[in-house]
């Protein structure tokens, strides 16, 4: 094509001054699309591209019934209503449908909340079920939106409160297993960042979109029996309200794997309404997380030690005279009358501090309780029995208490006297009930653990393997202790187990440090045993206390031992032994 | 009679187009000038971009049924969610505790035990 235009004419003018125009546009677009490439590149992307967090779901917790696992925790999806009071064109009408609909989760003030049409958001109801928000959405009313959270539910109430934590209004963990074990229950959130249209749907076009599934967290098993834990909290809440004791709790173990099978406190709360405690002492595990002198449960553990060194055995007798000299003390019987050539055997019976001294001085030169004896006492209790040390349990809060080194000043040997007997250390029960499961299981220290498993994403239940961690004692000491606490308990206590089953204990009551020194009116009532047929297929710990009251361990803790163990006898279907 | 070899080989189909090389000539009356020739790309160009377009939205038009089945997928699981927790709470200790059949229990009088 050849135009051909006249030099000066109109035609020519306007060839010229469209390819003028052409120019700029090309200038411009140039400028646009290349030179500026990036910066609108990016500022398309904002519009069109939504990044957007996948949250990963916080894994569920089961307990066992049986051998079944049971939820004890569940996530479950609420909603909070809210309006735009701009747009609200019909309030009456939202109104009825939020009263008739929510019921005691709409706010009092409708009408005055509708009416501040100053703002844009304004909650008139939270923690909507799914069929609330639906009947809701139904109704389709102007100005009403709705925000999806998920909350942690509880099917069995306040079952188990202190092992399980709670999950704060920031969805992290605190207490028990939801912050002992946080990292496995959260998750790992994803992402998704793709291209979108004006609806929010997520497109495939472009490059750059990214999908990182969420991982939801784990959902884990807990070795607590339902069955067991609500026999234990409703064994104790009897027996406290009976004794009039503030405070008590109650652990129940299996001895041949260190599984916790219950784990009771009280006074308790409702994790679903943890918002409403007032006493935050309420949420502490005291199991783990309050430890105190054992007093006379420590002295199976004492003699423990001297038949598992060979220095003593139950029907050796020493010479009772109610009092002993250690140093510049003298430690005396709580129960006083049984002197003269008594056995060990007696000692136990009786719960008599002198014959444990006793026992303390045989492990070092037979008349005082040396450094050998010292280091002798320090390697049980805290290397072999693991008192005064964490015991790892998965729950968050444990503390370790204290058993004082011979190697320190204060290690001397009034205090190991005084630790023969359970005074003058401060370990949990936690502690003290897996170190007398090793006791009577054969000598083995199982790690205490409170996770049987976990349910894998195809719904198989995978267990965890308990953990045999040391060797305590041989298993011929491991017999006598348990023909010792067995024959004490038919002793002090005949008729009150169920007949043709083993069942062995001690009595405590200890004393409270209130200021640095022992009370006079405060004493803890404890009492630790097992019981089965043919082995011991668990331990039982108990505490009752009380603020300025004094709680004995035969007659205000032992009865609650014995209620749960006759009734774990039938429900673990043990058979008698013979 | 005798016969005379060619001197030289034409093929068959070289004689066919010489033979149709002399039939008629068709001449188009019809010209294409050089706009038209612009339009006729012009066009192709817009229908190659609409076969495009068509392929593109076709692979949108995916999308929007993925997100439909994905919201399918979260409904039946917040339906199986509600199910569960309903579930748990009708078994759960204290729901069979105060339920008819429990109430209805007596306790065990004497359990015994056969030797195998």
């Amino acid at each position: 094509m050849n135009l051909d235009f006249q030099k000066g004419s109109r035609s020519r003018i306007l060839a010229v001054l469209l390819l003028v125009i052409a120019a700029v546009f090309i200038v411009r677009l140039f400028y646009l699309q290349v030179i500026q490439h990036d910066y609108y590149t990016s500022l398309a992307g904002q519009e069109q591209i939504k990044q957007k967090t996948i949250f990963a779901e916080r894994g569920l917790i089961y307990a066992l019934d049986g051998d079944v696992p049971v939820p004890l925790v569940l996530n479950e999806a609420v909603y909070l209503v809210y309006a735009d009071p701009v747009i609200v064109d019909d309030e009456d009408k939202v109104i009825e449908t939020i009263r008739q609909v929510a019921g005691g989760s709409a706010k009092a003030n409708l009408k005055e909340l509708l009416g501040r049409k100053e703002s844009r958001y304004q909650i008139l109801a939270t923690k909507l079920t799914r069929k609330q928000a639906e009947k809701i959405k139904e109704a389709d009313l102007a100005g009403i939106r709705f925000q999806e959270t998920t909350q942690r539910v509880y099917p069995e109430g306040g079952l188990a409160a202190q092992v399980l934590g709670y999950v704060n209004a920031d969805g992290d963990g605190q207490y028990g297993v939801e912050s002992g074990l946080a990292d496995r229950l959260k998750g790992t959130d994803g992402l998704r960042k793709t291209v979108t249209d004006v609806t929010g749907t997520s497109l495939t076009i472009g490059d750059n979109n990214v999908e990182k599934p969420a991982k939801d967290g784990e959902t884990l098993v807990l070795s607590l029996d339902r069955n067991i834990q609500a026999k234990a909290e409703q064994a104790l809440a009897t027996q406290l309200e009976k004794v009039g004791a503030d405070h008590g709790s109650v652990v129940v173990i299996d001895p041949q794997t260190g599984k916790v099978m219950a784990m009771a406190n009280l006074p308790t709360y409702s994790p679903a309404t943890f918002n409403t405690v007032t006493d935050a002492a309420v949420f502490n595990n005291n199991i783990i997380s309050n430890p105190y002198e054992p007093g006379s449960d420590i002295k199976t553990f004492t003699m423990a030690a001297g038949i598992d060194k060979g220095v003593v055995k139950a029907s050796d007798t020493y010479n009772n005279t109610d009092y002993i000299n250690v140093a510049d003390r003298v430690i005396s019987n709580a129960t006083k009358g049984h002197t003269g050539q008594i056995t060990f055997q007696t000692a136990l019976n009786f719960s008599l501090n002198t014959g444990f001294v006793t026992v303390a001085q045989r492990l070092g030169d037979g008349n005082n309780i040396t450094l050998q004896s010292r280091k002798t006492m320090y390697d049980y209790f805290h290397d072999r029995f693991r008192m005064g040390q964490l015991t790892g349990i998965e729950l968050a809060g444990e503390r370790p208490g204290t058993i004082i080194s011979p190697d320190e000043v204060e290690g001397n040997a009034v205090r190991y006297s005084n630790m023969s007997f359970g005074q003058g250390m401060d370990v949990t029960m936690l502690q003290v009930a897996a170190g007398f499961s090793s006791i009577v299981n054969g000598g083995r220290y199982y790690q205490p653990s409170i996770l049987a498993g976990t349910i894998q994403p195809d719904g198989t239940f995978k267990q965890t393997q308990a953990q045999e961690i040391a060797t305590t004692v041989s298993s011929a000491t491991s017999d006598q202790i348990r023909e010792m606490t067995r024959i004490g308990r038919s002793t002090t206590f005949p008729g009150i187990d169920k007949a043709g089953y083993e069942v062995g204990g001690k009595t405590g009551t200890s004393q409270v440090v209130v200021n640095g020194q022992y009370s006079p009116t405060d004493t803890i009532g404890t009492y630790l045993g097992y019981g089965g047929g043919s082995t011991a297929n668990y331990v039982i710990m108990v505490e009752v206390s009380g603020k300025g009251k004094a709680f004995g361990g035969s007659k205000d803790a032992m009865p609650i031992f014995t209620d749960i163990s006759n009734w774990l006898l039938d429900y673990l279907k043990i058979q008698p032994k013979g | 009679m005798s016969y005379q070899p060619s001197s030289s080989y034409s093929p068959r189909r070289q004689q066919n187009w010489s033979r149709n090389q002399n039939t008629t000539r068709f001449v188009s009356s019809v010209k294409l000038g050089p706009v038209a020739h612009t339009v006729i790309i012009a066009l192709m160009i817009t229908v190659l971009g609409l076969i495009y377009l068509t392929q593109a939205t076709r692979t949108t038009g995916y999308d929007y049924e993925s997100q439909k089945i994905d919201n399918q997928i979260a409904e039946l699981n917040d339906q199986k969610s509600d199910l569960e927790i309903e579930n748990a709470r009708l078994t759960a200790l204290q729901t069979v505790k105060d339920s008819a059949v429990a109430k209805a229990m007596t306790n065990t009088a004497a359990t015994d035990y056969v030797s195998e």
